[in-house]
């Protein structure tokens, strides 16, 4: 509940507060907010499973942003930044979309 | 990247399965327990809120992505598509606008040119057509359609006895033009070129107007000329002081010669400049 309650004032204070976002980490935001996304769905069905660690969901939360963004990072200085942050969104929704196949699977048992 | 990561199996965690309370989100309303299920999972950990370790650090890293997430909503939809582009992309629409910039420029330029040709144009127009109404002008004078007025003399002609012909005022005219008379008035009618004088003494008409004596010609032109010319020996006063009537010349500064006469639309003559 608290959990939710984080996200939800997250989104409050991110609309209100506008806060300016450093130049360096702009172009890596949107990458990192997937794969964070991608976290948090593997959490959520962790938790249906009954097999969530706090200590791991905070690990893969974690390494997830830093190495989108460090791939995004690389792919610009290589000159592939474009295809590469495509790839990393694919990649990502893909496991995006079995994590939530599975939470369905769990919460509507179908 | 993502083959390392944990988030969707959790599989290394083993440690504490059953420590199961951290909610995360909580999409499905439906409740249908029976046994230990992720849904009864999923509902416990929401609905009583405990407060404990692990739902505080879920609940930082989630407000940290809601925060991300707002932020990038945020500044896509907020003015720009600039904001988050990538050098190359604000390289090319750089160039694109320094093109653009290159264009308008030019077109600028040229219809700069344009504004100063037809400037220019419309001013020798201008020129044209003042010029234009100053010939007008000149050639109303000679042609007796505007007033005009100047230095010159009034000669006045008395013919108590009704001897003067038509044929002497005619004289008096050629005398007058070839003195260089350039405005002729007499008796209230222009005389112009195709002037002509009939009847006989007495009984005079100009242009087909009737005039009475005393004959008044309204002269423009150099007095210091004029004068001279009317009264040479053998001249216009003399031949008519020969024939009984008397003629006065007066010099003066300002002669008026306001009778005008129409102008006339030639039938058949058309100018030949182009």
């Amino acid at each position: 509940m608290i959990a939710v309650l984080g996200l939800v004032v997250g989104v409050v204070v991110g609309l209100l507060v506008r806060p300016e976002v450093p130049a360096v980490v702009e172009p890596y935001l949107p990458i990192a907010v997937v794969a964070a996304l991608d976290a948090v769905f593997g959490g959520l069905r962790a938790m249906l499973d009954g097999i969530f660690v706090d200590k791991v969901f905070v690990v893969s939360f974690l390494s997830n942003v830093v190495v989108a963004a460090l791939i995004v990072f690389l792919g610009d200085k290589l000159g592939v930044g474009a295809q590469l942050s495509t790839g990393v969104v694919v990649v990502l929704g893909i496991r995006i979309f079995s994590n939530a196949a599975a939470i369905r699977r769990h919460v509507f048992r179908a | 990247m993502t083959n390392e990561q944990n988030p969707p199996g959790g599989r290394p965690g083993g440690a504490l399965p059953p420590e199961a309370p951290q909610p995360v989100r909580g999409p499905a309303p439906a409740d249908a327990p029976k046994e230990i299920s992720g849904r009864q999972r999923l509902l416990a950990g929401l609905w009583p809120p405990r407060v404990s370790r692990a739902q505080l650090i879920v609940a930082l890293l989630l407000f940290v992505l809601g925060l991300g997430l707002a932020i990038q909503v945020r500044s896509n939809s907020d003015n720009s598509a600039l904001r988050g582009a990538r050098q190359e992309d604000l390289v090319r629409i750089l160039d694109e606008l320094d093109n653009r910039t290159q264009r308008l420029e030019d077109e600028k330029q040229r219809l700069d040119d344009q504004r100063t040709e037809l400037e220019n144009s419309s001013d020798q127009a201008e020129e044209a057509r003042k010029q234009t109404l100053e010939k007008e002008r000149q050639l109303g004078i000679l042609a007796g359609t505007v007033a005009a007025h100047g230095p010159g003399i009034t000669l006045t002609i008395d013919d108590p006895t009704g001897a003067v012909e038509a044929d002497m005022l005619l004289d008096t005219v050629q005398e007058l033009r070839a003195a260089g008379a350039e405005a002729i008035e007499v008796n209230g009618v222009r005389v112009v070129a195709n002037t002509y004088f009939s009847g006989d003494g007495g009984d005079i008409g100009v242009d087909g107007r009737r005039i009475k004596a005393p004959y008044e010609f309204e002269v423009i032109g150099k007095p210091q000329d004029l004068e001279p010319a009317l009264n040479i020996p053998g001249g216009v006063v003399q031949t008519l002081e020969k024939e009984q009537a008397t003629a006065g010349v007066t010099r003066s500064e300002d002669i008026v010669v306001d009778a005008l006469r129409p102008a006339k639309e030639p039938d058949y003559a058309r100018s030949s400049t182009q």
